[in-house]
């Protein structure tokens, strides 16, 4: 099929790239962009592990083409625009009917708003279809998640085209537990609600943290007991110093609005607030330690992107003990395997960050680390060197990965998030 | 009837004389202008406006101010001869003499140099060897620097984590000021800072603090101690409760509290620092900056915290620009030195010994009581720069609220009592502009408001009804004098220029008076007295205490025992 993909998130370099190596022919249309930039060059390709090499090879092909003009004939239309480009796609929506004939079919992965797509329906006629098929893309994870995924929603509000539907999303079926199929809607609703239900989750087992730490319980102890209990499970069950990235954020605060202009008191807003100020805990146990006095110290930091997996810093935690250090004079050294070039973008000429591409070099002869991102590569150092390197043995650990016992044997001070 | 000079009841001789008082003046502006009142005594306002052009006559308009005067009990005649009593009392040489630091309060052998704090970086003045204005830019500086660590929240309270709310601890100037601009200006914050609570604290009894701190957040609380001598019992009482509830709240040792949670502003370092403010959490000024004139100075500091700094510069230049016409602009069209000559002629010549102040603005909710301050604390004295008893009025009683909830209270005395009052109208002539239409409605009925009740107090019922019999408690006498101050907008830069309009005039008339605007004598004795009596409550000495006072800790010592009992 001819896929025309209008967007330049990482969602629309993903479907582009996934879409042709299937076999379709792709046009990624990036709106806007006049200078079409190098793909290497572009922020959310190279933050996603394996996506650069792929489109390359795509383009390579001849399948995926990279094109400006809206005049493509094309037999799907697939709108992957930023939640706040809702306009844009009106505007697209108004030029490609005019130029392709009757039988559009759209899909809109877009997160604009519930009734979105109901709108942008009725803006192409009834000869034309919209379909709403909900980003549930993870940063990190992307492509995975586009190629094999366990479950599929379609909002549609007419079935006639689920036939060519289902023949587009065949290829990533092989992995398919379950199809739903519902009103374009209910699928927006849907879609928000799962991503307000997980920070939810997120947001009261950190309170629940927080709280262990008042009354001395280890959070990771009490976590594994909830976690059993069939009606809770495991999963978003992690206390830590909270959530970040681009889209899980965005989602959030996108239904948060979305409650508040019906008027409605918002558990969400909670949640977000209760999320920055997480954000801040490692600090915050810094400073407790050090007795609010946080002069002429140095601190590492290892791990800088909002979360394993991708080099991306978008509302990161470390950007915020990062701001609160270099705010208290202290010089901050900063480990992560993806996210240093992203990092010395944000900071530029700061000169008390500095930046290691040695995890154990950054921690030589400093007053504590902060370890804020579960990287695979942190979770099992070499204790006697850990202890033997840093001036004071102060780890916080702000994932609750490492092992509270042993690095205490060592004679380390650990701190954890509730434990 | 139509004379309110008859309701004054008091005239100058009931200024019981004794042989060590001052004669009156007996400068020939005076007198003569003594005269001109005599005969000006049977003439109703609405004569006055059978004059056609009287707006223009007397009406002054610059920068962004509109003074009109018209309604005032005047002629062309009043003023010259306002302006030659202000050319004899060498009003000129005392403004600069105000503005170039010499010694004009000489009770406390001070300059009174509030303007060198509106004063750009760069346009220096020299005070006993010092740069004065380098010395305002580096205390600004520092406090910029604490201000954009609250707000950009990287000030961290004992838990780590940033302040959020900001109580500011003082009384009097140290208060009135910085809370008025507050309300005033709060439109202007930027979004970036408005998750900042900014609140006032200031009565000695703590009522204000039993209220506010158990809806606070200790760790994300900081208070700022504002004293210029940091040695004012009531801010000492309120800022050691403040202390006390953040050290049960922490259980941190007293030094990280005082580190993390107060700020000073002071121009008594030892003494903040005695009480335990760190010098780098101190934000100085000097002795020369009057309390009531210090809203301009680090004192300043929640105005900054609240609406930004860049506005609270802005609230400076507008001042500035005030000082430069008050020290330039020729008489004749000069926006103080007119409002104070206006106070003067209604005093002394009118007897007019009441001011009301009605902003049409609920934003100047708290004008009225920072005016009280000014006015009152400044020119409420009865003894002359030369240490003279003096046998003329002086500052009137002043007092006031917004105008159209004061219609609804003190107003029926304004129309219908038998006090001679002089009222300020204060209003802005745009408001709400882009807002919606209900809003911009409701600043139309405000203005309508406004300009109906000068016009009723000034003309009465009889000008503006054809058909005039009416019963007589239904009688508007009018001849009340008004001045109306209109600014184009209400705005930081509008706001500095009002504040700084108000206090030269304050300055003026001290100059008419003789007397002393910058000191406040009257205000030290009571402080010496209460710390008497806080002994006799705690232990009677029955010592020399006057029956009342005795009488009344007698019983109060009673209902403690009582109470105990019960207890």
């Amino acid at each position: 099929m001819k896929v025309n993909v209008y967007g330049s998130s990482l969602s629309a370099w993903v479907a582009a790239a996934s879409l042709a190596k299937v076999g379709n022919d792709v046009c990624i249309n990036e709106m806007g962009a006049g200078s079409i930039k190098e793909l290497n060059e572009i922020g959310v390709i190279r933050d996603e592990l394996g996506l650069l090499n792929l489109l390359e090879q795509q383009i390579d092909s001849g399948r995926l083409v990279r094109c400006s003009k809206l005049e493509n004939l094309a037999d799907i239309h697939w709108f992957t625009l930023q939640a706040t480009e809702q306009d844009l796609a009106e505007q697209i929506l108004d030029k490609i009917c005019i130029i392709n004939p009757n039988g559009l079919l759209v899909i809109n992965q877009c997160n604009f708003t519930v009734g979105a797509t109901v709108g942008l329906q009725a803006r192409i006629g009834e000869e034309n279809d919209v379909v709403y098929i909900p980003d549930n893309l993870q940063e990190g994870a992307a492509l995975k998640g586009f190629n094999r995924p366990k479950r599929i929603t379609l909002g549609m509000d007419d079935t006639r085209v689920l036939i060519q539907v289902k023949a587009l999303l065949r290829p990533f079926s092989t992995e398919l537990d379950e199809l739903q199929i519902m009103s374009s809607r209910e699928a927006e609703f849907t879609k928000f609600a799962i991503t307000g239900m997980l920070a939810v989750r997120l947001g009261y087992i950190n309170e629940l943290a927080n709280l262990a730490d008042q009354l001395d319980v280890d959070i990771s102890v009490v976590q594994g007991g909830m976690g059993a209990d069939p009606r809770i499970g495991r999963h978003y069950l992690s206390p830590g110093c909270g959530f970040g990235g681009q889209n899980f954020h965005a989602y959030v605060e996108k239904f948060a609005s979305i409650f508040q202009t019906e008027q409605q008191q918002t558990l969400l807003k909670t949640v977000i607030l209760q999320n920055e100020t997480q954000k801040e805990l490692p600090f915050r146990k810094l400073w407790q330690h050090y007795h609010g006095d946080l002069s002429d110290k140095v601190i590492a930091i290892w791990g800088a992107s909002f979360k394993p997996g991708t080099a991306s810093i978008d509302n990161a935690p470390s950007i915020k003990n990062i701001d609160a250090l270099i705010s208290q004079n202290v010089q901050v050294r900063v480990h992560d395997p993806e996210a240093i070039d992203n990092l010395r973008a944000y900071y530029k000429d700061q000169p008390l960050v500095s930046y290691y591409d040695d995890h154990m070099a950054a921690i030589k002869d400093v007053d504590g680390l902060l370890l804020l991102t579960e990287w695979p590569l942190y979770w099992s150092p070499d204790y006697d060197k850990l202890v033997g390197a840093m001036r004071h043995p102060l780890l916080v650990d702000g994932r609750n990965i490492l092992d509270k016992e042993m690095l205490s044997q060592y004679g380390l001070i650990y701190i954890g998030v509730g434990r | 009837m139509n004379n309110r000079n008859d309701k004054a009841g008091l005239s100058d001789a009931d200024v019981s004389p004794t042989s060590e008082k001052r004669m009156p003046f007996e400068c020939q502006a005076w007198l003569g202008l003594q005269k001109h009142a005599d005969e000006l005594k049977g003439v109703h306002l609405k004569d006055l406006f059978q004059s056609a052009n009287r707006f223009d006559e007397f009406s002054v308009s610059q920068q962004h101010f509109l003074l009109d005067l018209s309604k005032q009990r005047i002629t062309g005649e009043t003023l010259s001869k306002l302006l030659g009593l202000a050319e004899e009392q060498k009003l000129a040489s005392w403004i600069e003499k105000l503005f170039t630091g010499e010694k004009v309060n000489a009770s406390e052998q001070r300059a009174a140099l509030h303007t060198a704090l509106r004063q750009r970086a760069g346009e220096d003045l020299w005070l006993d060897g010092q740069n004065v204005t380098e010395g305002v830019h580096a205390s600004l500086n520092k406090m910029k620097l604490l201000v954009e660590q609250i707000q950009s929240a990287q000030w961290r309270g004992y838990e780590g984590s940033p302040i959020k709310n900001i109580v500011n601890i003082g009384v009097g100037g140290s208060n009135l000021g910085p809370s008025m601009a507050c309300g005033a200006l709060e439109q202007y914050a930027p979004a970036e800072i408005r998750h900042l609570n900014v609140y006032f604290v200031s009565s000695m009894d703590g009522s204000e603090l039993e209220k506010l701190l158990p809806t606070l957040n200790p760790a994300a609380t900081l208070f700022i101690i504002s004293s210029k001598t940091f040695s004012t019992v009531d801010t000492l009482a309120n800022a050691n409760t403040a202390r006390e509830w953040l050290l049960k709240a922490s259980k941190k040792p007293v030094e990280i509290i005082n580190q993390h949670h107060f700020i000073a502003a002071t121009a008594s370092p030892k003494a903040a620092i005695a009480w335990g403010v760190p010098e780098k959490n101190q934000l100085l000024f000097w002795d020369w900056v009057g309390g009531r004139y210090s809203l301009w100075s680090v004192i300043g500091m929640p105005i900054a915290l609240k609406i930004g700094m860049d506005n609270f510069h802005k609230i400076l230049k507008g001042a500035g620009i005030m000082d430069a016409h008050f020290r330039e602009e020729p008489f004749e069209t000069n926006l103080p030195v007119l409002l104070g000559l206006i106070g003067v002629w209604n005093v002394n010549f009118l007897r007019i010994h009441a001011h009301a102040i009605l902003p049409y603005d609920g934003r100047l909710a708290q004008f009225p009581s920072y005016l009280e301050q000014l006015e009152m604390e400044s020119n409420g004295k009865s003894i002359n720069r030369d240490g003279q008893r003096i046998n003329y009025q002086t500052c009137p009683v002043l007092w006031g609220e917004v105008g159209s909830n004061a219609q609804h209270a003190f107003y029926q005395l304004l129309h219908q009592g038998t006090q001679a009052v002089m009222c300020d109208f204060i209003v802005s002539a745009k408001r709400y502009c882009g807002e919606t239409d209900g809003l911009q409605s409701q600043h139309q009925l405000s203005l309508a408001n406004c300009l109906a009740q000068s016009r009723l107090l000034a003309l009465g019922a009889d000008a503006l009804k054809k058909n005039g019999q009416t019963a007589n408690y239904q009688h508007y006498d009018g001849n009340q004098p008004s001045t109306t101050i209109m600014l184009d907008e209400l705005t930081p830069e509008t706001f500095g220029g009002l504040i700084a309009l108000y206090e030269h005039k304050v300055f003026v008339q001290s100059v008419i008076w003789e007397i002393n605007p910058f000191d406040q004598w009257g205000v030290e004795q009571g402080k010496q007295v209460a710390t008497l009596l806080l002994a006799e409550l705690v232990q009677s000495s029955d010592d020399g205490l006057d029956a009342s006072t005795n009488g009344l800790i007698q019983y109060v010592r009673q209902q403690h025992k009582g109470g105990d009992d019960e207890g």
